[in-house]
């Protein structure tokens, strides 16, 4: 497979999994804007997803419109669905032979859906949560196309190992952002519904109620976000799944480079499945969270330099 | 007499042949098919077609996009429902004349490059040559695998006022528009369904396979499964679209520049498993941008070190490089002498008469009769920088003879043919519309193949007589009758 080619595929599932990410942040947080009595702050949402400085953020954190549009239709927020989108369906539009022709328009219409003015409008004007719902399915859509219609080839692997890299560090920055508001506000450690919206955001409610019977605790929140084998989002989900699928990319032609990476992938692995909540309490968590981050980010590195010719 | 509701309010342009309108104001045979299925329909079944044919192109991504104001606006290039018949003595005639003039086209590109015996017997003369930008001195003495130079070409025709063909231009460069030919009769089978059997219309579906079979047979290296890549100039070029479908078509890699390198005068792709050599490159890219080392310096869509490789014989490119100087258009006017100087034939296909405003007498002539002519750039394409002299300005006369007194020998100059029509359809009614039409053309070892179609272009505009898609052109579905 052309080196281009991985490479499109490899940017084309992460954007698309971001997204993902975004737009069910961005709907829990909305639903939990309309459900409180303090002033509600986009802050955690815009610091894990746009990238802006305090300045800036200060700007936009107390108005939920203002941060739906910069979030999901903002044409000069590089991170924005839209823009993120758009780059999605170029890196499809590179490797249009190598993907199904119900999967390019699958991402074509996921495209028109966002570029729709009517959207921008009914963001600001009716139910945002609609809108969002909207766009979710379109992911949704994405998934189950490619689910059923992708061969189980080269070049799906490397659409998996972009999904779950992406799904860990979007996972490690929503751990450490939220673990790391409590620094400044003591109140929400006990605070259940600030724990409740963690889990909704990453659709884990409903398995964090069925494992836990004491109610909303950080260090039970922490376990499954980060340790649990069988939470979809979960950091050691999405790193066990990256080395699941590296390993169909082994071959003899390039055996070092893939040797390589194969040892930093597994010892990130095992780095992650041999802590506990203790040992991550010792180390302090903010510590351990940048180690994961500065390996996941290295293992993205790799593959540019080994597999997508980028050195 | 009561032809159909559609046919009896059809008025044709006076002085215009038309494919469709014979004498005595009846159906001509070969389109009387279509004028019955199509008179069955209601103007509202019609115009639902024409919604469905605009979604397919639509939702398949068929589209350019045009950039206005930092946004970009998706568009699909215009299509007629009605398509245009041409019957089976017209096409061998066609055919047989596209032959004639390709294999002289490409001896003279093997002599041109070589020995210039036809420079040297005086039949053209050097200066036009070596005047011409695309006349490639690294080309010289280059010896391309079975001495084909030609490997895909489009030579657009047009009709005149009694029907006979002419040759309006050569293509020997990097011709598009064969994935029109291609999406425009799947959508005919989509709107018209059972018409085409029943007009027995021949398919042109063979075109990728034929195509996958030459650049196959070119290969240099001897082994038994070439490397062979689409090299496009990437997602941003208008055509990117005909690119990607002719790679699915033949199952080869599309590449582009950045794929590919060149080491020791062998030209790779970089793959996830390494490097691996490629054999043939069917190129979509213009030779000026082909090899920053040797061409535009400042190409980013080349490959560094390709025309070595080339040179060397490691590779095989398609189209050869500098092919311009065979169909530049002060050069076209001496196609029908290399056809007697290299086969001894008679030209089968007719030229438009065409003066050169490099030559002096020529050019007092054509000022003269100015509103007469169409004068056009040598190396200009896509309709662009013509001067059509019926139709313009005082000033715009004035200000192009200037333009062409800074540099003659880019000018040429036609009488201005009338363009045949063809019915379209157009809100609710068949009106006559100007076309011109271009078949493909393969030449591989085995010789040269026509597929039986192509794409007919059609000005859309009431009294147009410019099909260019830039120039608010469409096109048509194009049949070949067995």
């Amino acid at each position: 497979m052309l080196s281009r080619v991985a490479a499109s595929f490899y940017w084309l599932s992460r954007y698309i999994e971001r997204s993902d990410g975004m737009l069910r942040m961005l709907k829990i947080n909305y639903a939990s804007s309309q459900d409180t009595v303090q002033e509600f702050t986009w802050d955690p949402v815009i610091r894990i997803f746009a990238g802006l400085d305090d300045v800036e953020s200060s700007k936009l954190e107390n108005d939920s419109r203002a941060v739906l549009k910069y979030m999901v239709t903002g044409k000069t927020n590089g991170n924005s669905v839209l823009n993120i989108i758009t780059l999605a369906r170029e890196n499809a539009r590179g490797v249009q032979e190598h993907i199904t022709k119900d999967l390019w328009q699958c991402l074509n219409e996921y495209y028109h859906t966002i570029k729709d003015p009517k959207i921008e409008r009914a963001l600001q004007r009716e139910d945002p949560i609609g809108v969002l719902d909207v766009l979710i399915k379109q992911v949704m859509l994405y998934y189950g196309t490619v689910e059923i219609t992708m061969e189980r080839g080269e070049g799906r692997s490397f659409m998996n190992i972009g999904k779950y890299l992406e799904r860990a560090i979007q996972s490690v920055d929503i751990l450490d952002t939220k673990f790391g508001w409590i620094d400044d506000n003591p109140d929400v450690l006990t605070d259940t519904t600030y724990w409740k919206h963690l889990l909704l955001s990453l659709g884990g409610y409903e398995l964090y109620l069925k494992t836990y019977r004491e109610g909303f605790e950080a260090e039970n929140v922490l376990e499954q976000v980060a340790l649990n084998n069988d939470f979809p989002r979960s950091v050691i989900y999405s790193v066990n799944n990256i080395q699941r699928y590296f390993e169909r990319l082994k071959n003899d032609s390039n055996i070092d480079d893939f040797r390589d990476l194969s040892f930093q992938i597994g010892r990130l692995q095992s780095r992650i499945k041999y802590s506990s909540v203790r040992s991550i309490g010792d180390e302090g968590l903010h510590t351990f969270l940048s180690q994961i981050r500065g390996e996941l980010y290295g293992i993205g590195n790799r593959l540019n330099e080994y597999y997508f010719a980028h050195s | 007499m009561q032809e159909s509701a559609y046919f009896d309010k059809y008025a044709p342009i006076d002085g215009v042949w038309d494919e469709m309108y014979g004498p005595n104001s009846k159906i001509r045979d070969h389109y009387r098919k279509v004028i019955e299925y199509v008179s069955r329909e209601s103007a509202d079944d019609l115009n639902r077609k024409e919604e469905l044919a605009k979604r397919l192109f639509m939702s398949q991504g068929i589209t350019f996009t045009v950039y206005n104001s930092g946004e970009g606006i998706e568009k699909i290039f215009p299509f007629d429902i009605i398509p245009r018949i041409i019957t089976a003595s017209e096409w061998a005639f066609v055919e047989k004349g596209i032959k004639q003039r390709l294999t002289a086209l490409n001896l003279f590109l093997k002599d041109i490059y070589n020995n210039q015996f036809i420079v040297k017997d005086g039949i053209v003369p050097i200066d036009i040559i070596y005047s011409c930008p695309h006349f490639l001195r690294e080309m010289y003495q280059l010896q391309v695998p079975h001495d084909i130079y030609i490997h895909i070409s489009g030579i657009d025709l047009i009709r005149d006022h009694d029907g006979t063909f002419y040759v309006l231009e050569d293509n020997l460069r990097t011709p598009s528009g064969v994935s029109y030919m291609l999406e425009n009769r799947e959508i005919t089978k989509r709107l018209f369904p059972d018409l085409l059997p029943q007009c027995g219309v021949r398919s042109v579906t063979e075109y990728p396979t034929i195509l996958y079979k030459n650049l196959l047979a070119i290969s240099p290296r001897q082994v038994s499964n070439p490397t062979i890549v689409l090299l496009s100039p990437g997602i941003y070029n208008s055509a990117y679209f005909e690119h990607t479908t002719l790679a699915r078509l033949m199952g080869v890699e599309l590449v582009e520049g950045r794929d590919l390198v060149v080491n020791n005068h062998k030209v790779y792709m970089k793959t996830t498993t390494g490097l691996q050599q490629v054999d043939v490159i069917y190129r979509r890219v213009d030779d000026d941008y082909l090899d920053p080392l040797v061409f535009n310096p400042g190409s980013m869509l080349g490959v560094a070190g390709i025309m070595g490789a080339y040179r060397k014989g490691n590779v095989a490119i398609v189209n050869a490089i500098g092919n311009g100087v065979a169909d530049d258009k002060a050069v076209y006017a001496y196609v029908p002498d290399m056809i007697k100087y290299y086969l001894n034939e008679e030209p089968i296909l007719k030229n438009v008469p065409t003066f050169q405003l490099g030559n002096r007498d020529e050019r007092d002539q054509v000022f003269k009769d100015i509103n007469k002519m169409v004068i056009k750039k040598t190396n200009g394409s896509g309709g662009y920088g013509m001067l059509m002299g019926h139709a313009a300005t005082e000033q715009e006369i004035d200000e192009y003879k200037i333009e062409v007194m800074k540099d003659p020998r880019n000018f040429i100059a036609q009488p201005t043919i009338s363009l045949s029509a063809a019915p379209c359809y157009m809100q609710g009614e068949l009106t006559p519309r100007r076309i011109d039409l271009r078949p493909y053309a393969l030449y591989g070892p085995d010789g040269i193949e026509i597929v039986p179609g192509g794409l007919t272009r059609v000005a859309l505009k009431e009294g147009s007589l410019v099909v260019n898609s830039s120039q608010g052109g469409g096109s048509k579905d194009t049949w070949v009758l067995s």
